[in-house]
């Protein structure tokens, strides 16, 4: 009775089931297993695999008729007592690794049903490395043996099945597909099957492709071809031992091992003679033709399977030429073009290719010849004293490993003669078409779990070091240490006496220069243009004497005077967190900088701001680094007493936006809170009088001190979306910019007050808390109704927060200040044409980044719109 | 150990299960075999699961199913619903009360 091909195919079916499910009940029940029990399971395996290591290794010899049982011996113990030697110790269970400095820790997970492949040239020392592995990280084998090795690999199974379980590994953990015809069609169907989790392939080129091909995760790894350097500066003796080691190693069968030396022309002639005395054939022109013809298969130009891990005799017979008894090996030189020689490729056999070099260039180049004939990725060698030529060979030659004065197969290998990881399985990287170009082993077979625990991310508080109050505080400058000044202000300054001033009180033996030509809206040219003005006369110090625009523009010029290579693009370059941001500022400031503010509103004599125009890109620039602050503020409300009205308002209203925006910030902290805080009573309290009573200097000096808190507070807390939206429209419009903040002031706090449409993801704002803090803002300024009801019940929160609107829309009716976008005189139509531009250039804005929600694009035009309508009525 | 419950409005008589399940538990058994009651499995005192003891819970799921008789599982510990989970066994994944076929995408 025949079966039929239906009824091979149900019975292969069900085997295929069966292996599988095995393995999958298996990985379930190991997930439950302790580092303790996966440990003692791993050194049962190790131990029965080296007290089986020559009876293994024969059975593979006898099997594959390839190597030989020695060398083969000595792999089984690689595979076992050096692997073991190597991962006793690591974690593989639980939290394998843990970053103190990151927060961080990382878990293991197994990977659970692997399919793994064994190739016929290693098919014990392959099953007892990956059984291992495969143990010690909980995941479950099934193992593909090569169909002529397969008795030996699954004998190798069996005995690392049973000592594992024997140790308490779950049933199945290890499966293996039996010798038959139909084995190539059963791994097949497990390559697919749904229940295996990753193949681990190691073996010929065709099936690490079918692995790469099936659509599963894979760790393949392949064939190799290893070019070895050697240079004129190596120690010969001890080089040519170390090529035959390796070379005929199990004869040649393992993947690393040396295909081509690329010999220099100094010692050419000394090392193969060396050869020849230790054993070796070296082939003239005629026999490097036969033994071509013998070992290369004409078909495919690979190597021929038949001669592979055969003994050098074996070789040279089959090739028909004589060589002496017990030869080692044989050395082909490769003549003319390397790149099209049919021995330039991989020869798993003690057929060893040379040429000669006259240079390290020409070594380097040949070498690559040898590593781009089908070995990139996998092995290269080189045997030399000289650092620097290892240097340049490491760096030209694509490699997993680069073995260094060893025998590149043992060496490879890892654990023997270097601490590379043990392994039978050699990651080639992309260039071997694979996914790893590490030594595969326990590393690759865990799935890795960070658990990364939230930053607690430092926050800093930093401000002008010497800040100097009070009206008159301006005779501070006569004890300046300076001996070359240089004022930088407007040319309103002298016509409101402020310049002379300043000139009467420097110091009596200081050289002062001036420069005043800041403008308005200060660009980089002009900063450049007074930095240029500086190298001539080479001032040490320099007192900025204007509003905000002028001590923007010298926080600048200083920068730019101190480090003239600086590349104002670069200083531009927009971030998201200044920590993380491309460019780097300087550290220091060599010029010492000294701030008189003349307005009460920006507060820049005390922040690590400057905002600049780029009039190439018709934009404003902020550049935000502590490394602007300046050495000393003079906050003099003296200076202040001939401000005009409006420019008194839209300065206030700029600092009471400053406050405002600065308290809900993300940035925000218990530091600059108080900072806000007291800045909105002081212009609560002092702007309705001193639009009263301008010449009154107690009610400035209250109003100068609350600019320079606010100024303190934004320094570092930032402000929000009403200075996007406000620099948007100042920019747009020509509008002066504390008139923008204004205007927009009752819609941004109402739209920050509510709750966000989108929340922010700045991890040192965990809660979103802008409505609270404005309420806090109204009691604080005694503007909540005691009725109101329980302090931080949300009704109380709702009308602390609408009391704090009215007191807004009260200090803007009373004062005279614009409260909408109407009121700055912009046309509706244009305003609505510039909409779209206005969005976008609010969202773009820096100062969005620290608002307390993320408004959407969408938001920012109902923000927009809802900003229009003129919060008085318009007279008919 | 085994006790009556009314659980969501059935008799199930209840079987719980101690320390590692590494076979059948012949209370289960018994009670099924009887074809009187539904059984629950109370896995709140269970530590380990072995593959024999996976191997059980599928078969007495297809038994009960064949005797249309109801099995389910509570009170699981994570590390026990976990191999449940990598199992990828339908019967025991529906006792626990969740879908049969796994929502994610399977390779």
């Amino acid at each position: 009775m025949s079966s039929t091909v239906k009824d091979k195919d149900t019975a292969l079916d069900e085997r295929v089931e069966h292996l599988v499910r095995q393995a999958r009940l298996a990985a379930a029940v190991f997930t439950q297993y302790s580092q303790k029990q996966v440990d003692a399971i791993v050194k049962a395996m190790t131990i029965a695999a080296i007290e089986n290591a020559a009876v293994l290794a024969q059975a593979a010899h006898l099997e594959t008729r390839m190597g030989c049982t020695e060398d083969k011996i000595l792999k089984n113990y690689v595979a076992s007592e050096f692997l073991y030697a190597q991962i006793k110790d690591k974690k593989t269970v639980g939290v394998i690794r843990e970053f103190p400095e990151d927060n961080m820790v990382e878990i293991s997970e197994p990977m659970g049903v692997i399919l793994a492949l064994a190739p016929v040239t290693n098919p014990t020392s392959t099953v007892i490395f990956k059984s291992i592995a495969c143990a010690k990280t909980r995941n479950c084998a099934i193992f593909s043996p090569h169909l002529m090795a397969a008795n030996a690999s699954n004998q190798t199974a069996k005995i690392l099945y049973d000592a594992a379980l024997a140790a308490g590994a779950p049933k199945g953990f290890l499966g293996w597909t039996e010798k038959s015809p139909r084995l190539r069609k059963e791994t097949e169907r497990m390559m697919v099957h749904p229940e295996v989790d990753l193949i681990w392939a190691t073996g010929g080129t065709n099936m690490v492709r079918a692995a790469y091909s099936s659509g599963k995760p894979a760790l393949g790894v392949g064939s190799g071809n290893t070019p070895v350097y050697v240079h004129k500066s190596a120690n010969i003796s001890s080089a040519t031992i170390d090529i035959i080691i390796s070379k005929t190693f199990d004869n040649g069968t393992e993947c690393p091992s040396e295909q081509t030396l690329v010999i220099d022309r100094e010692i050419a002639q000394p090392m193969l003679a060396e050869f020849k005395r230790l054993g070796c054939h070296v082939c003239t022109t005629e026999e490097t033709a036969k033994i071509a013809d013998a070992v290369i298969d004409p078909k495919t130009g690979g190597m021929n399977y038949k001669m592979v891990g055969q003994p050098a005799n074996f070789i040279a017979e089959q090739a028909g030429v004589q060589v002496a008894p017990r030869t080692k090996m044989i050395l082909c030189q490769l003549e003319g073009d390397l790149r099209t020689h049919k021995l330039a490729v991989e020869k798993l056999m003690p057929v060893l290719g040379f040429v000669i070099v006259d240079s390290v260039q020409a070594g380097l180049n040949r070498a690559l010849d040898i590593n781009y004939a089908g070995g990139t990725g996998h092995t290269a060698g080189i045997f030399s004293q000289d650092e620097d030529v290892i240097e340049q060979f490491s760096l030209a030659i694509n490699a997993g490993r680069v073995i260094v004065n060893c025998p590149t197969s043992i060496g490879g290998l890892g654990g023997v003669y270097n601490n590379l990881t043990t392994t039978l399985s050699f990651g080639c990287g992309t260039g071997g078409g694979n996914i790893t170009s590490d030594n595969v082993s326990i590393k690759n077979l865990m799935n890795y779990k960070r658990v990364p625990r939230r930053k607690n991310q430092t926050m800093t508080f930093q401000t002008t070091k010497n800040i100097y109050i009070n009206p008159g505080s301006i005779d501070h400058l006569r004890d300046l240490e300076t001996r070359n000044a240089i004022i930088i202000t407007s040319r309103s300054a002298a016509r409101r006496g402020h310049l002379a001033m300043v000139m009467e009180r420097m110091p009596a033996d200081c050289r002062v220069d001036v420069f005043s030509d800041i403008g308005v809206e200060p660009d980089f040219q002009e900063v450049q243009k007074a930095a240029a003005a500086m190298r001539a006369s080479q001032p040490d110090t320099i007192v900025a004497l204007g509003g905000g625009s002028v001590l923007d523009a010298a926080k600048a010029i200083r920068l730019f005077y101190d480090y003239p290579e600086l590349n104002q693009k670069d200083l531009a370059v927009n971030f998201l967190d200044f920590r993380h941001r491309i460019f780097e500022f300087p550290k220091t400031q060599k010029t010492q900088l000294v701030c008189i503010p003349t307005t009460s509103g920006t507060g820049s004599e005390v922040t690590p701001f400057a905002v600049v125009t780029d009039s190439e890109k018709n934009r404003k620039v902020s550049l935000v680094d502590e490394v602007l602050l300046p050495n000393v503020a003079i906050i003099d409300a003296n200076l202040t007493r001939s401000l005009p009205a409006e420019i008194t308002r839209d300065t206030a209203f700029d600092a009471l936006t400053h406050a405002l925006e600065a308290l809900v910030s993300t940035y925000s902290s218990d530091y600059t809170d108080g900072l806000a805080l007291e800045a909105m009573r002081l212009i609560f309290e002092a702007l309705p009088e001193v639009l009263k009573k301008p010449n009154e200097v107690v009610w400035r000096h209250k109003l100068h001190n609350a600019a320079c808190l606010a100024g303190m507070a934004i320094g570092n807390a930032s402000v929000g979306l009403n200075h996007a939206m406000a620099h948007s429209i100042g920019a747009y419009f020509d509008i002066p910019h504390g008139r923008a903040n204004s205007a927009l002031l009752l819609t941004t706090v109402d739209y920050n007050s509510r709750v966000p449409n989108k929340f922010i993801s700045v991890a040192n704002y965990p809660i979103w808390i802008a409505d609270k803090k404005y309420a806090r803002a109204a009691r604080f300024l005694g503007l909540v109704d005691k009725n109101a009801g329980p302090e931080g019940s949300p009704e109380e929160v709702e009308a602390a927060v609408a009391a704090l609107k009215k007191a807004i829309l009260e200090l803007g009716l009373s004062t005279g200040q614009p409260l909408s976008i109407a009121e700055l005189g912009v046309p509706l139509d244009k305003f609505q044409e510039a909409i779209p531009t206005l969005a976008v250039m609010s969202f773009e804005d820096m100062a969005l980044k620290t608002n307390p929600c993320y408004p959407p694009g969408e938001d920012i035009v109902n923000l927009l719109i809802s900003s229009y309508p003129p919060r008085v009525p318009v007279a008919q | 150990m085994s006790a009556k419950s009314t659980d969501k409005g059935t008799n199930y008589e209840t079987v719980r299960i101690m320390g590692s399940l590494d076979r059948s538990i012949e209370e289960a058994d018994r009670l099924l075999a009887a074809d009187k009651t539904d059984v629950l499995l109370d896995f709140s005192a269970c530590t380990f699961i072995t593959v024999d003891g996976l191997e059980w819970l599928e078969e007495l799921l297809l038994r009960a199913e064949s005797k249309k008789h109801s099995v389910i599982f509570e009170s699981i510990p994570p590390t026990v619903y976990k191999v449940f989970k990598v199992s990828h066994i339908a019967p025991i994944l529906r006792a626990c009360g969740g879908p049969t076929l796994p929502n994610g995408p399977v390779c």
